[in-house]
């Protein structure tokens, strides 16, 4: 079956705390790759405010993970993540062969202690300045 | 951020309805951006950008107001709803 290329945002529990993301993030890295996927890359962005409560948390840990795998190897991965007590939430996207991986900008807001992220801010955060200052 | 009242007022006035049979009042036609500058991703995880089509409370601004194609507007509104699953935007929010 024809791998295809999918990207999966991961909401990990903010009691699990740094080191617990960790370990869970290296966890559903060895899941994908013990179903024959290949991680593209994976992006940490640490602890984020929630738009909106997620099981009564402000916060979580995003983790965001790129990579090749089957149809069916992404249906074995995501049934785990929901098996996942710590997982709040997920969604996995395919995207298309040609796309860019996601650069590290669009991290760029997240958190004030991840301020050394926020290096190219860029056009668009000249925009939103401009746009309050008018 | 211009305030949603006042977003709402400007359009109802005859300006949003460039696409109609005939256009009424003198209003800018508006471009969709996205077809305007080809290098603008449509992407759930861009939560400034989708941030801007959002009204205060937290909807999805309609194509009617923002100028969008019919494409792009599909494009965005799934990536705004794809952004919500994973708590990126609110679904809703209330009065600031």
């Amino acid at each position: 079956m024809a791998d295809r290329r999918y990207e999966t945002l991961v909401l990990i529990h903010p009691e699990q705390g740094e080191q617990g993301a960790k370990e869970l993030t290296n966890r559903v890295r060895t899941l994908i790759e013990e179903q024959k996927g290949t991680i593209g890359q994976i992006q940490e962005w640490g602890l984020r405010d929630l738009a909106f409560l997620v099981a009564k948390q402000r916060r979580a840990f995003y983790v965001l993970f790129e990579y090749r795998a089957t149809p069916a190897a992404l249906a074995e991965v995501e049934r785990n993540l929901r098996l996942t007590d710590p997982v709040l939430r997920f969604v996995s996207v395919r995207q298309a062969e040609n796309a860019p991986p996601t650069p590290d900008r669009t991290i760029r807001r997240p958190e004030p202690e991840e301020a050394d992220t926020s290096t190219d801010v860029g056009e668009a955060g000249d925009m939103e300045t401009l746009g309050e200052e008018m | 951020m211009p305030k949603d009242r006042g977003e709402r007022r400007g359009s109802s006035g005859g300006k949003g309805e460039g696409r109609g049979f005939r256009r009424r009042g003198l209003g800018r036609r508006k471009v969709c951006r996205f077809c305007a500058d080809k290098t603008m991703q449509i992407d759930y995880k861009d939560t400034r950008a989708l941030g801007g089509f959002l009204s205060e409370r937290g909807k999805i601004m309609p194509s009617r107001i923002t100028g969008n194609c019919a494409r792009h507007q599909r494009r965005l509104t799934v990536a705004i709803k794809r952004a919500r699953t994973v708590a990126l935007l609110p679904y809703c929010t209330s009065y600031p």
